[in-house]
C-alpha cells in the first residue's frame, strides 16, 4: 500500500507538471454576470444559461436526489455539469488541448450514437478488439449508446463538448475495465474517472458507497478503490482516446498503452459469491433436513 | 583587418557635413605602420562606441567645462558604416530600444537628438500589460490633467521607440559637429596594462590600452562602455555577478494590418506575460512594430526555423491563445497558421485590447540572444569607470536597459565636470565616487524589481497566479499608485 501511495503521489506530481492544476484561473474573459430577468441567449444548441445561484441550487438538488436514487442518470448528468465549472472542465479541456489526439478530437468533435457506431459492425469484429468488447459489454448490460443526455448547463461551447465527450465515452471505460453498470461497478468506475479526470461529480458519486450492502462496501474499500486510484492516476488521460479509431485494436494492447490494469471481474465475483452462498445454504438446509 | 585611425577637427568636419562628401572621410585616415614607443596620453579613453560610449563622449564634448579634455574612442566596428546608416522607410532594424522622456531630455541637452532621423522614431502613449494565464490586466496612460509628470508638463508620451542604430548614428553626427575627438574604429583592444615609469613620466598607475595595430593609449580615466563581456572590467578586476535566465530574447520587425487601434497619434505598447516569459509588441512608425519575445531557447530556435506564415501565426497566437495552446504549437514543426485559425474560434479575447493582427515579418530580422542578469560589484576603480552593459545587464521586460545606460552617462558626465571645475584628478577613485554612489543603488533596485517580475510571472499555476492577478488589478484600480509608478518609469533609468 505504501508503495502504491508513493507511486500515486509521484503520478500526481507528474500530472501536475504536464497539466495545469485545477485551481488555475483558466478563462481569458470571465463571463458577464446576469440575473434571471435578462437571461442571455444560448451559446450553443440546447444551452441553458444559469446564474451562479441557479447552478449552486442545481448542484445541491441533483446531488441529494441522485444519492436517494442512483439510477437517475439525468440527475447525475446535471450534477456533473453544475459542478464542472468554474475550474474542472477547463482543466479537462486543457488536458485534451495538450495532447495531439485530444486536439484532433476537439477539432473533429465526433459523437458516439447508435448511428455513428454500428453495433452490427462492432459485433462482427474479432473477439478481444475494443469494438467487440464494447458491443459485447453493451449487449451484456442491455444499454445503448443513445442513452446519454445532452449537455445543457455548461456555458462555454467547447467545454460543453468536452463534457458530452466524457459522457459518451463513459461506456467505453466500462468496456475497457469490464466494470458492470450495477451501482457497485458504477462507483468503482466513477472512482477511476475521478482520479483520471478530476471531475467533481465523479468524486461526489463516492457518497453512493453509503448505499451499498456491507460486503459490497468492504469490497469497494479493499479492492476497487485502491485499484481505481492507482490506475486512474497512473493512466494517461482516457479522455484523449479517439475511440472511433481504436475499435479494431486489441483491448489488452490499448489497456497497456494507457497504463490500465483490468480489475477483478466484478460480475464474475458476485456470481461466484452468490453460487457459494447458495451452495452453503443448500448444505445448511441439507444438514437441517438430515 | 587593417586598423585605421582618424582625428576629427573642426576645419576637416566642414567637408563631412553632407552625406555625399562623406566619402572624403576615408582620405584623411592615416594608416599606422609602427607602434609608438611611449603611449599617447589622453584624459579620457572610452572603449566601446555603442549608445553608452558615444553618449558619454558627446556629453563631455558638449559641456564647456569638459570640452578641453583630450578624448579617444576605441570601437571594434566600422563607425563610418554606423554614421552613414540608412534604411528605406519600410524597413526597420530589429534592435530597437525604448527611450524614456528623461533619456530624450538628456540627449536633447547634449545636442544629439536633433540629429536623429525623427521619422523613424515612434512615441507611444499607452501601455497594455496583461497576465497570459489569468488574463488580468493593467493599462498605463497619462490621465487627463493633474497627474502629468512634473518635469514634462503637457506631454502624454510614455516612451519613444528608437532604433539603436538611429541613435548611434545621431550621436556620431553630433560628435562630428563637435569635433576634437580621436577615434580608433575598426580595431580591437589587444590588451590593457598599467603603464611604466620612465625618467620623464610616471604612468605606473595609468591604464595603457594597446590596440591591434600596436598603437598605445594611456588614459587618465579609462571608461568601459564595452558591453557585457567588458575587457575594461576584466582589466580592473571587477567581478560581475548574476545569473542566466535560460531564456532567449527573440526580436523581429513585423508589419501589422493597420496603424494600431488608436491610429497614428495614439500608439500603444503591448506586453503579455506568458509562463515562458513576456512577449512585447512595441510600435514603430506606420504599420510596423518591433517584437521582443522572451522565451525558452528551444522555443526561440523553433520560432526561427518556421516559415514566415507560421512564424506570423505564432506571434499572433502569443497575444491571443491560452498558454496550453501555445505550448502545444511549440511542439509542431509546421502548420501553426492552420492551428491558430482553428483555436481562435474557441478562444475569447477583447480584440481592441490586444495588438492588431500581424500580417508580415521583415526578412532577416528574426534573431535571438540569451538573456542574463549581471551586475558589476562596483562601477569604479582607480582610473576606471564602467557604464551601460559593462556595469549591468538587465532582463528586457521593462525596456530599461538603454535608459539605465543613459542615466549612468548623465551621472558620470556630471561627476567628471565637477572634478574638472574643482581641480580634481578626473581619474582618481575619490573623484569618481559620486558617480558610483549615485547610480549603483538606483540600478540595483530596478534590476531587482525586473528580476522579481520575471520570476513572479514564470509561475504557471497555483495560488501565486491568483495573488499576482489580484495585485495587478489592485494597482490598476489605484490611480495614485499607478501614476507614481509611471512617473518612476518615465524619469527612471
Amino acid at each position: 500500500m505504501a508503495v502504491t501511495l508513493k507511486r500515486s503521489v509521484l503520478c500526481l506530481k507528474h500530472a501536475q507538471q504536464i497539466q495545469q492544476l485545477p485551481w488555475t484561473v483558466p478563462s481569458l474573459v470571465t463571463p458577464r454576470a446576469f440575473s434571471i430577468l435578462n437571461r442571455p441567449p444560448p451559446n450553443y444548441d440546447g444551452h441553458v444559461p444559469l446564474t451562479t445561484i441557479e447552478k449552486a441550487a442545481l448542484a445541491a438538488g441533483s446531488a441529494v436526489m441522485s444519492l436517494l436514487n442512483p439510477r437517475r442518470a439525468d440527475l447525475i448528468a446535471a450534477l456533473g455539469e453544475a459542478t464542472a465549472t468554474p475550474y474542472f472542465i477547463y482543466r479537462l479541456r486543457d488536458a485534451m488541448l495538450s495532447d495531439p489526439t485530444g486536439r484532433r478530437i476537439l477539432r473533429d468533435r465526433p459523437r458516439i450514437t447508435s448511428t455513428t457506431m454500428s453495433l452490427e459492425r462492432l459485433r462482427a469484429l474479432p473477439a478481444n478488439t475494443v469494438g467487440h468488447e464494447y458491443a459485447a459489454w453493451l449487449d451484456r448490460e442491455g444499454v445503448s449508446p443513445d442513452s446519454r443526455n445532452t449537455v445543457k448547463y455548461i456555458d462555454e461551447e467547447e467545454c460543453a463538448y468536452v463534457m458530452q465527450r466524457y459522457r459518451e465515452c463513459h461506456d467505453f471505460y466500462h468496456a475497457l475495465t469490464g466494470l458492470p453498470v450495477m451501482v457497485e461497478g458504477e462507483i468503482a468506475l466513477k472512482a477511476f474517472e475521478f482520479a483520471n479526470t478530476l471531475l467533481p461529480m465523479t468524486g461526489l458519486s463516492m457518497f453512493a458507497v453509503t448505499r451499498l450492502k456491507a460486503d459490497e462496501r468492504g469490497r469497494f474499500w479493499s479492492t476497487y478503490l485502491p485499484w481505481a486510484l492507482e490506475n486512474g492516476l497512473r493512466a494517461k488521460e482516457v479522455i484523449n482516446v479517439y475511440w472511433e479509431e481504436e475499435l479494431e485494436r486489441d483491448v489488452g494492447d490499448l489497456r497497456s498503452e494507457l497504463g490500465i490494469e483490468k480489475p477483478v471481474d466484478l460480475r464474475a465475483t458476485r456470481k461466484m459469491l452468490r453460487a457459494r452462498r447458495k451452495a452453503e445454504r443448500a448444505v445448511a438446509s441439507k444438514l437441517v433436513l438430515d | 583587418m587593417k586598423a585605421s585611425s582618424l582625428t576629427i577637427g573642426r576645419p576637416v568636419l566642414k567637408h563631412f557635413a553632407c552625406q555625399s562628401c562623406a566619402r572624403l572621410l576615408r582620405i584623411h585616415r592615416r594608416y599606422a605602420t609602427t607602434a609608438s614607443e611611449t603611449p599617447e596620453i589622453f584624459d579620457v579613453v572610452c572603449v566601446g562606441g555603442g549608445p553608452a560610449g558615444l553618449s558619454l563622449l558627446t556629453a563631455l564634448r558638449a559641456s564647456r567645462a569638459t570640452s578641453s579634455l583630450k578624448i579617444a574612442l576605441i570601437e571594434s566596428q566600422d563607425l563610418f558604416q554606423t554614421r552613414t546608416w540608412k534604411l528605406p522607410p519600410d524597413q526597420y532594424s530589429n534592435r530597437v530600444s525604448s527611450l524614456t522622456p528623461s533619456s530624450i531630455a538628456f540627449l536633447e541637452d547634449i545636442g544629439a537628438w536633433r540629429h536623429i532621423q525623427s521619422s523613424r522614431v515612434q512615441p507611444y502613449h499607452e501601455m497594455q500589460v496583461w497576465d497570459g494565464v489569468s488574463g488580468s490586466r493593467i493599462s498605463f496612460d497619462w490621465p487627463g490633467t493633474g497627474s502629468e509628470p512634473p518635469q514634462f508638463p503637457q506631454q502624454k508620451t510614455i516612451a519613444y521607440m528608437t532604433e539603436n542604430l538611429n541613435l548611434t548614428s545621431a550621436l556620431l553626427a553630433r560628435l562630428e559637429e563637435l569635433g576634437g575627438l580621436t577615434i580608433h574604429d575598426n580595431t580591437r583592444v589587444e590588451n590593457i596594462n598599467l603603464g611604466q615609469e620612465t625618467e620623464t613620466l610616471n604612468l605606473s598607475s595609468w591604464p595603457v590600452v594597446e590596440l591591434a595595430d600596436g598603437r598605445r593609449l594611456a588614459a587618465r580615466l579609462l571608461v568601459g562602455a564595452d558591453g557585457a563581456n567588458s575587457p575594461v572590467r576584466a582589466f580592473a578586476g571587477i567581478e560581475s555577478r548574476g545569473w542566466d535566465y535560460e531564456r532567449h530574447g527573440l526580436v523581429a520587425t513585423v508589419q501589422l494590418e493597420g496603424e494600431g487601434w488608436g491610429g497614428a497619434d495614439e500608439k500603444v505598447a503591448y506586453q503579455r506575460f506568458l509562463p515562458t516569459g513576456p512577449v512585447a509588441l512595441l510600435p514603430l512608425p506606420g504599420n510596423f512594430s518591433t517584437l521582443v519575445w522572451s522565451t525558452l531557447p528551444s522555443h526561440a530556435s523553433l520560432l526561427k526555423s518556421l516559415s514566415t506564415a507560421d512564424f506570423i501565426a505564432m506571434v499572433n497566437a502569443a497575444f491571443r491563445l491560452s498558454p496550453v495552446d501555445l505550448a502545444y504549437m511549440h511542439t509542431q514543426s509546421q502548420g501553426q497558421a492552420e492551428e491558430l485559425s482553428w483555436r481562435e474560434q474557441h478562444t475569447k479575447f477583447d480584440v481592441q485590447r490586444i495588438p492588431q493582427r500581424i500580417v508580415g515579418a521583415q526578412e532577416g530580422t528574426v534573431a535571438s540572444f540569451p538573456l542574463r542578469m549581471r551586475h558589476a560589484d562596483t562601477y569604479i576603480g582607480e582610473r576606471i569607470a564602467l557604464v551601460g552593459d559593462a556595469a549591468h545587464t538587465v532582463h528586457p521586460l521593462a525596456g530599461q536597459g538603454l535608459n539605465q545606460g543613459q542615466g549612468d552617462i548623465q551621472s558620470l558626465a556630471k561627476t567628471i565636470e565637477y572634478a574638472i571645475t574643482h581641480g580634481q584628478d578626473i581619474g582618481a577613485q575619490l573623484s569618481l565616487e559620486p558617480y558610483a554612489s549615485d547610480r549603483y543603488a538606483t540600478n540595483n533596485l530596478l534590476m531587482g524589481v525586473v528580476d522579481k517580475l520575471h520570476k513572479l510571472y514564470g509561475v504557471q499555476s497555483g495560488p501565486v497566479v491568483a495573488l499576482r492577478s489580484w495585485g495587478l488589478q489592485a494597482v490598476d484600480a489605484m490611480g495614485g499608485l499607478k501614476g507614481f509608478l509611471m512617473r518612476q518609469a518615465a524619469g527612471g533609468g
